[in-house]
């Protein structure tokens, strides 16, 4: 099956397992705004790859920054 | 005592001197309720992501603190009455370091018991990785 492709899809892995990242901060924009295109909608697990339980923290973390100011709830 | 940080954005145009003002201010309110403070960091100037009350930038100050709810809750009303401060957040960070530490134990409890092995344990995903790539 996977030969008939044309071409081969790359498995995803978890940004936060490969890394060990554990904490996930609300402060570290530059790690959070990787995971907030440009619409500033929070980018699913389909497309990041990001397992459950990172993505949950990271969903927070994103949530606490746009609270203050930091990300942006929409880009106009 | 839990541990809490404070994050609060300062009108851009208040000069530093009223910054700090306000900060001392938020100082007394905490060490007078009986809390710890750990960290007061200014994080300086920044662009805020969205406007605020006409703004586009801000004062950002933090404070890392170890208080209860009701000395919280004081710096709260403070910091909504003070019109300089625009924006402020709170959050709880202990049970958060609870967890972390909490797993950073475990991982090395099972790093000892795994002893060499656990090398090439780690080093698994990324091969795997690798493998589908081909």
């Amino acid at each position: 099956m996977a030969q008939q492709k044309q071409y081969y899809r790359r498995k995803k892995v978890c940004k936060f397992c490969v890394e060990r990242i554990d904490a996930i901060n609300y402060k570290d924009v530059k790690l959070l705004s990787q995971f907030v295109p440009e619409r500033a909608k929070i980018m699913p697990r389909r497309i990041s790859g990001v397992c459950s339980p990172h993505q949950r923290q990271l969903t927070n973390a994103i949530k606490k920054a746009r609270n203050i100011a930091l990300l942006p709830f929409t880009s106009e | 005592m839990r541990n809490y940080e404070i994050m609060f954005i300062v009108n851009p145009n208040t000069p530093e001197e009223e910054v700090d003002k306000i900060n001392s201010q938020i100082e007394g309110v905490i060490t007078s309720g009986g809390g710890q403070i750990q960290k007061i960091e200014k994080m300086g100037k920044r662009r805020l992501a969205y406007e605020i009350e006409r703004h586009r930038e801000g004062q950002y100050v933090l404070f890392v603190i170890a208080a209860n709810g009701e000395i919280v809750r004081e710096v709260e009303r403070r910091l909504r009455v003070l019109d300089a401060v625009i924006k402020y957040l709170t959050v709880r960070t202990d049970e958060e370091t609870r967890r972390l530490e909490k797993m950073k134990s475990f991982r090395q409890k099972r790093a000892a018991r795994r002893g060499s092995s656990t090398r090439t344990a780690v080093a698994e995903l990324p091969e795997q990785a690798l493998e589908e790539d081909m």
